[in-house]
């Protein structure tokens, strides 16, 4: 083969493995759910408010896994529901957090995790009343967890009536059973990703329920990014 | 006494079999890469498509109940990649000489070959071994290239303890598939290229045992390659190269690739190896003695008996665990009346030896490499025969040090303890001879002899480490952490990886008849050995301070060396960017000659033309000395190439005789 040939040859070849990296790159490794930005007009490390709004579904008909455990995000500005567990929020702010909980309960294996720790106050509000700690087995109230380790910040969800009939489509609206929880805490000062998840093994059909959405951002796992 | 089994008419590298006559097909009718892509497409659909009506996917009749502990989809995704490399395989026309045969048709000659030329031949199913070593050549590069860019991609996650560029879920299958894939692939790194292409030469052979076995191990590589790289399209596989259950088990269809990649790589390793037992057995020249056989030839003999030990027990643990994932088998799932301790058994029964499987060839190259630039004879040979063959006999016996932390019985871990810390001895026997050998020589230091001493250096560290990791409370204290991933990382790329390179620059010459340039090889090794010892001796203390691997967030305060880690890595990135440069250059755009003995070297491979001709040797040779008598005086030459008529069937005749009388 001659040299210009050779040439063209190894050109080709590179273009076309360069190409394919950046596929690769692009749809798979840069690949996530979509982030919700709250706060967007708010000056970070001023104490300001941000309200954040998320629900908690017994199950998502938005994926190809229709049978996960879901949390969707409310997006701010157009008020729809988003099918992701990523947000942005100002550092140093006041988050003002509502999850609509529609999804029935599970007895937790620890019940230490049934008690409200890092929020403002240390309680939280379950259809207005304040608590600070959930039973989840006397009366079976907790469904999943809103907890963020980073920063020592655990809520248990509390769940409709064991007697309700659940959602069957998400995202569900307030016409269907379900208990609002709210809460408050501070973000922190230092910028960065805090990881968030649920800690009640809700993978059903899971071993020990560990796995599928409990392991999966965009369903019982996702990221807190608080930005300057 | 030599024994030649083979009489000569038989060593023909295609075996005596007849020249490919092609049919007068075109070029794209004849069986090729780009026919097996075909075939991998359409297995796919179709073992897709019947895993979809299993399954009751497509609304069946026939409900095959889904499997709750996994995916629904795992019977389609199995099924899919099981037909596709069947069809892969067919595609490439593996099977044709098998069903002519079943029909009691000729077979047509397909991959004869020897007979063939020009680059086309490297996209099919050959039968030389010197076109199959090139294809695993450069199928190890492109391998080895693309986990290293992973590594990359991870380091450039560890730039920062809180800012992220992935997802936590995007860096552990990242984590996972750089992993898999260098521990998978790189098995095959140096016995794939340089025993398939060496092991018959040097030990005067026209040809190995079992060409089609030997071909078939090459080819199942790719598939294996993108069946793995495949999991990052179903979501990757979320727990490192190990595949602990139930992790495994639990995981999404992702973990499907690893296991299928996985277990495919243990059946190409399996028939590799045994392909090299029975050649170097069986097809040793007269006069090549086992107290004649290279150093090389040594580590790849008792590197393919791990292989042939070993990976059986791997795909039996990967077929295990696939039926635990779709046909709700319980093997591994304790809750289910199986056990995870007999995955971690079946995987470390494996994987321990996996490690002395890559840390064995390396040695091999060493070994074989000190003497040619000491210009002295192999010091203590025996004694680096015994290390080889007491470092394969004892890998057996130490795979419990894995679990150590697992909850196993604590009785056992005295005893993995002490054969873990032996292992250290047979390993020492390799230092020995090495500094034997390097005792008042008049060393050249030529790229090659760098990576050999630059391969004695990291591994020394590797070594070292390892030993206290052998020692149950200092391996409970850094289990997990990035300690061990400092100390393994030293041993398989400080070891391996480093000999590879070697192998590569003294062995390219001989395997192209192109040398690689000199001057640009200097600035690889020296930036690589920079980078590499930058890169990976501070992770010792990273990991010694806590830091856990696989996992993309770690304490601030070592947020400073693990910049320092992650720079480090893209200078090491662009040193093997380097040798890639090269290697193009140096065989596609350059091609300066070299088709004489460079190295002034006594090995065999080195007494005929390179690259060699199509039967290696006019004649079978005649062995007449040791290859490594660099200096001795009055040494003989190492064969006679051209033996007297009669000698050569004498020998035999000989063997035959000394066997009926035994």
């Amino acid at each position: 083969m001659a040299l210009p040939a050779r040439i063209v040859t190894l050109v080709v070849a590179f273009l076309a493995v360069a190409a394919l990296a950046v596929f690769v790159v692009v749809h798979y490794f840069l690949f996530s759910p979509p982030t919700v930005t709250f706060g967007a007009g708010v000056t970070a490390d001023t104490g300001a408010t941000v309200h954040v709004v998320l629900q908690e579904d017994p199950q998502n008909t938005v994926s190809t896994h229709p049978d996960w455990v879901s949390y969707f995000i409310q997006d701010p500005t157009t008020h729809k529901w988003v099918h992701t567990t990523i947000f942005k929020v100002p550092a140093g702010s006041r988050i003002d957090v509502t999850i609509y909980g529609y999804d029935g309960c599970t007895p937790l294996r620890n019940p230490y995790f049934g008690k409200v720790t890092g929020t403002i106050g240390g309680v939280e509000y379950v259809n207005g009343k304040p608590y600070s700690q959930l039973d989840s087995w006397s009366a079976c109230h907790v469904g999943h967890t809103f907890s963020i380790p980073g920063i020592n910040l655990n809520v248990p969800m509390a769940t409709p009536d064991l007697s309700a009939t659940l959602c069957g489509v998400s995202p569900c609206t307030t016409a269907s059973p379900h208990r609002t929880v709210t809460f408050s805490f501070n973000s922190p000062t230092a910028t960065g990703t805090y990881f968030w998840q649920c800690r009640v093994p809700c993978g059903g059909g899971f071993i020990d329920g560990f796995g599928g959405p409990m392991q999966t951002i965009g369903f019982m796992t996702g990221n807190m990014e608080v930005v300057s | 006494m030599a024994i030649e089994t083979q009489p000569e008419r038989a060593q023909g590298a295609g075996g005596g079999l007849p020249a490919e006559g092609g049919g007068g097909r075109p070029w794209w009718a004849r069986p090729a890469i780009h026919t097996a892509i075909v075939g991998a497409v359409v297995g796919y659909l179709l073992g897709h498509a019947l895993g979809d009506y299993l399954t009751g996917a497509t609304g069946a009749a026939n409900q095959y109940p889904n499997v709750p502990l996994s995916d629904s989809e795992d019977w389609p995704i199995v099924l899919g990649y099981t037909l596709a490399i069947i069809g892969w395989l067919a595609g490439l026309g593996v099977f044709n000489d098998i069903l002519r045969q079943m029909v009691g048709r000729p077979i047509s000659g397909n991959g004869r070959a020897h007979q063939n030329s020009g680059l086309a031949r490297f996209f099919r199913y050959e039968l030389d071994h010197k076109v199959v070593g090139i294809q695993y050549l450069v199928g190890m590069i492109i391998y080895f290239c693309t986990a290293g860019l992973l590594a990359m991609a991870m380091r450039t996650e560890l730039l920062s303890p809180v800012n992220h560029v992935f997802t936590s879920q995007v860096y552990i299958e990242i984590v996972g598939e750089h992993g898999t894939m260098m521990m998978m692939l790189m098995t095959s790194v140096i016995v794939g290229p340089f025993g398939n292409y060496l092991v018959p030469i040097m030990i005067g052979s026209k040809r190995v045992a079992f060409p089609r076995i030997e071909a078939l191990s090459f080819w199942l590589t790719p598939m294996a390659f993108l069946i793995l790289l495949s999991g990052f399209m179903l979501g990757g596989f979320p727990f490192g190269w190990t595949g602990y259950a139930p992790l495994s088990i639990q995981a999404t269809v992702g973990a499907d690739s690893y296991a299928v990649a996985f277990g495919l790589m243990g059946v190409s390793v399996a028939l590799a190896g045994f392909n090299i037992i029975v050649t170097v057995i069986c097809y040793r020249a007269p006069g090549m003695r086992w107290g004649r056989l290279p150093m090389f030839v040594w580590s790849m003999v008792s590197t393919s008996f791990l292989f042939v030990l070993a990976a059986p027990v791997l795909f039996a643990g990967m077929y295990m665990l696939i039926m635990d994932r779709t046909a709700q088998t319980a093997f591994f799932e304790d809750s289910l009346g199986g056990s995870s301790y007999l995955y971690e058994n079946v995987f470390w029964f494996f994987g321990h030896p996996e490690v002395y499987i890559l840390a064995l060839p390396g040695f091999g190259i060493v070994s074989e490499l000190i003497p040619v630039f000491c210009r002295k004879p192999l010091f203590a040979y025996k004694v680096a025969g015994a290390g080889m063959i007491g470092v394969s006999l004892l890998s057996f016996f130490v795979w419990q040090h894995h679990l150590f932390d697992s909850g196993i019985n604590p009785d056992m871990r005295p005893l993995f303890m002490v054969t873990t810390e032996l292992i250290s001895i047979p390993t020492g026997f390799i230092y020995l001879v090495a500094l034997g050998t390097f005792w008042k020589a008049k060393i050249r230091f030529r790229v090659p002899m760098l990576f050999c001493i630059a391969m004695y250096f990291n591994f020394l560290i590797g070594g070292i480490s390892g030993v206290y990791l052998s020692d149950v409370p200092a391996d409970t204290t850094e289990h997990g952490s990035f300690f061990v991933m400092a100390h393994f990382h030293y041993t398989i790329m400080g070891g391996l990886i480093f000999a590879f390179m070697a192998g590569i620059y003294y062995w390219l010459p001989k395997m192209t008849g192109i040398k690689l340039n000199e001057k640009l090889g200097l600035w690889h090794f020296w930036i690589m050995f920079i980078a590499f010892n930058s890169t990976f001796l501070p992770l010792f203390a990273v990991g010694d301070a806590g830091q856990p691997r696989r996992v993309f967030e770690y304490a601030t305060n070592l947020q400073g060396l693990n910049d320092w880690v992650s720079i480090s890595s893209y200078f090491l990135g662009f040193s093997i960017l380097l040798f890639v440069i090269n290697f193009v250059w140096s065989t596609v755009i350059v091609r300066e000659r070299e088709v004489g003995n460079p190295w002034q070297s006594r090995g065999l491979e080195w007494q005929v033309s390179s690259p060699p001709p199509a039967d290696n040797f006019d004649q079978i040779p005649v062995v007449l000395s040791s290859p490594y008598d660099y200096g001795v005086k009055d040494a003989q030459p190492v064969a006679d190439l051209h033996p007297p008529a009669g000698v050569v069937t004498a020998a035999i005749m000989s063997a035959d005789a000394a066997r009926v009388e035994a």
